[in-house]
């Protein structure tokens, strides 16, 4: 009995080893290493529906911030690798910039496809190399359950609202229903820095960096403390508003337009989009921008590159909305058949930016891998402010010294919504 | 009659102390074994359950058969290798943490070495440093030398992460196994190795399996490491657990499901050796 045991447990031993030892032999395709595209819905899509196209055999896997970039760092540092072709964010891309393969023969080779020059140079980080080619691009907007409609303010169109208008709406939803009907993505996995960066900042203020603590931020802050009262206290724990928007616990939300697709296409005549609210100064609103780039520790650089090309083809790029919700970067006819998801938000991202008030705020350019902390600051801002009810002034002026420190050790020039500055964006 | 009724009502009255102990005992182990079963309930219910059912409150007690969410996870491309990996990667750290572990356990409990307290803690040591720290340096080692990418390799980490638990329990496990057993096998003409195969192995088996099913959970449950370690390689978890937290609902409880019923079932299957290693203890 013990001895039959003991055999079994020597076999599956053996079993396991030459298991693993023949795992190893396997063919591999292109690697293509992207913080996109995550969800599995969305990888699958990307694998079959738009990558299945390119005619060679390409792995995508969508990854962590992480694990993302631990593994490229490792490979560049181990100068070998199997990443062929990196998938980012602007601001992701920015920290590897150095070790990126130039892509303006890419770029050439595209033929009639009309990229957006706007975000082809956003591409260069401001050296004459084309370190990532952009891929897609998405922004942040408004989303309401056609309940809510009901409740907004007299005279108000909810197309064209302002942050005054959203907490009067709030008000009257919350008192109407017994409970607040706003949320926001303050969660971990939330976006709610972009919130401060993108909208709130630059639609108070005009800026990010530069009036961190000016007198209109003092006064933006305590505007949104009172948005605050209109908003669901679970918001701190929600991560994509599409959730609680389909459960109805959120009447109206704001997200970015990849993370509202499950509510909108599962029931579209539930939801209307709208753009963001303005404030005094304009209306604030972020386009993202995701770039395809290529390590110098990619194994096979002319492949990754005829890639790079081939994600850039009107056709890809319709693909590319459909699997991700991400808009294209090139110049395309959108055929009808498209979800709904994409339809609603696709025409509010085009309202957003063609807003005569307008107001864009870019991702964070030049502060790499201080990110983080970048982030960090809005966010501290907003806990100890909002959450613990800290003075604000005194807030502001601390939290601005940290903002100071990261600016001066990164020594990034303003971007927009901020005036270009020679050196480091000063904070006033 | 009423003596009767006075008897029975003096017996209840005896017996109250004790049923309240029941009672308490009673609900103690209803919680524990709900804190369990709810969330395996809940999972399993909006795994099998359609869309719509899955945002929807109450919960049907019965849950419908929608398989959709499920079939996704058949369909998505890399689910079975992945799954394969798991169990490689996760069996290949159990024979390697008993391999080393049981070795060691038996050092520190029969022998009394000089630095074996150090050894103790250096063994625990493994686990002070967080993984996402050690990864990088790890990474370009794995790349440099060829491990990167295998299964091997990733079980090597595992197997460090494994190795505290395995080496402290089998340390207790053969202390509790009297010394003198082993000193009569040697007197009947054992040498060390065969008493060490006749009398001790036998008795600490189920322990020394116990070990192996913690280094097997370990590794099964590990993330990190297998995201970064391995690319075309990698195990369930890191295959699906990053992508899972940012995707919708229905496809988090079936992605769930897949992740915990296939070691749940390994666990059915060897709890055995579990619920003996408790039978040891209470000797």
């Amino acid at each position: 009995m013990m001895r039959r045991k003991q055999g079994t447990m020597i076999a599956l031993a053996a079993l396991t080893l030459a298991f693993s030892v023949a795992g190893r032999a396997e063919a591999q395709g292109l690697l293509f290493w992207s913080t996109q595209a995550k969800p599995v819905e969305e990888t699958q899509k990307m694998r079959t529906e738009v990558l299945g196209g390119f005619g060679k055999p390409v792995d995508y896997y969508g990854n962590d911030a992480g694990p993302f970039f631990t593994r490229i760092q490792a490979e560049l540092k181990a100068g070998k690798g199997t990443i062929a072709l990196l998938g980012g964010l602007h601001g992701e891309l920015a920290s590897l910039s150095s070790d990126l393969v130039d892509l303006k023969d890419v770029l050439s080779a595209t033929g009639d496809a009309k990229i957006n020059p706007t975000l082809v140079s956003l591409g260069t980080y401001g050296t004459a190399e084309q370190k990532y080619l952009p891929w897609m691009q998405a922004s942040y907007v408004m989303a309401a359950n056609k309940e809510a409609l009901q409740y907004l303010p007299a005279g108000a169109d909810v197309q064209k609202l302002t942050y005054d208008e959203l907490i009067a709406w709030g008000k009257a939803m919350r008192e109407a229903t017994g409970s607040p009907k706003i949320g926001l993505p303050a969660g971990p996995k939330g976006l709610l820095h972009r919130f401060f960066q993108g909208y709130l900042y630059p639609s108070y203020t005009g800026s990010v960096v530069t009036k961190f603590r000016s007198p209109e931020a003092e006064a933006m802050w305590n505007a949104f403390k009172m948005l605050w009262e209109e908003i669901n206290p679970a918001s701190t724990n929600y991560g994509f508003m599409q959730e609680p928007l389909l459960t109805g616990e959120v009447w109206v939300a704001w997200e970015h337009t990849a993370r509202l697709q499950d509510a909108l296409n599962q029931k579209p005549d539930q939801f209307v989009t709208f753009p963001a609210p303005a404030g005094p100064a304009g209306r604030g609103f972020m386009p993202v921008v995701a770039g395809i780039a290529i390590p110098k520790t990619s194994p096979n650089v002319e492949e990754a590159k005829a890639l790079a090309a081939y994600m850039l083809k009107p056709e890809t790029q319709i693909a590319t909305l459909r699997a991700t919700s991400f808009f294209p970067v090139v110049e395309v006819t959108l055929p009808d058949d498209m979800p709904a998801a994409v339809k609603m938000s696709g025409a509010t991202v085009a309202a957003q930016s063609a807003a005569p008030d307008a107001k864009p705020s870019l991702l964070p350019v030049g502060i790499g891998g201080l990110d983080g902390k970048f982030n960090k600051v809005f966010i501290d801002t907003f806990q100890r402010v909002v959450l613990r009810g800290q003075d604000v002034r005194q807030v502001l002026d601390e939290q601005a010294a940290t903002l100071k420190d990261i600016m001066t050790e990164s020594k990034a020039p303003c971007w927009a919504p901020d005036k270009t500055s020679e050196g480091p964006c000063p904070v006033e | 009659m009423t003596s009767l009724a006075t008897t029975e009502a003096e017996a209840s009255a005896r017996a109250e102390p004790r049923s309240s102990g029941r009672l308490v005992m009673a609900s103690a182990v209803i919680v524990l074994v709900a804190w369990v079963l709810v969330p395996i309930y809940l999972l399993v219910v909006n795994a099998l359950g359609s869309v719509a059912a899955v945002t929807a409150w109450p919960k049907a007690l019965v849950p419908e058969f929608d398989l959709a969410s499920l079939a996704f996870f058949a369909n998505y491309a890399g689910v079975p290798r992945a799954l394969l990996n798991s169990f490689l990667v996760a069996g290949l750290t159990m024979v390697l943490s008993i391999g080393l572990g049981a070795p060691a356990g038996y050092a520190l409990a029969r022998f009394r070495f000089p630095g074996a307290n150090l050894f103790r803690l250096a063994v625990l040591m493994t686990r002070a440093f967080p993984l996402p720290l050690l990864a990088l340096p790890l990474t370009v080692l794995f790349i440099r030398v060829g491990l990167d990418d295998t299964i091997i390799g990733l079980a090597l980490v595992h197997t460090t992460l494994a190795m505290p638990f395995a080496v402290l329990i089998m340390a207790s496990l053969f202390m509790s196994i009297p010394e003198e057993l082993e000193e009569a096998a040697w007197t009947l003409g054992c040498s060390r190795l065969s008493a060490f195969r006749k009398v001790v192995l036998p008795l600490a088996l189920p322990g020394i399996a116990a070990a192996g099913i913690f280094a097997f959970v370990i590794s099964w449950n590990e993330v990190f490491a297998a995201a970064v370690l391995t690319i075309e390689n990698k195990t369930l978890t890191a295959f699906l657990l990053q992508s899972l937290d940012v995707s919708p609902l229905p496809l988090k409880f079936a992605g769930g499901a897949v992740l915990i019923v296939p070691a749940l079932l390994f666990l059915f299957a060897v709890r055995k050796y579990l619920f003996s290693l408790w039978g040891i203890a209470n000797r």
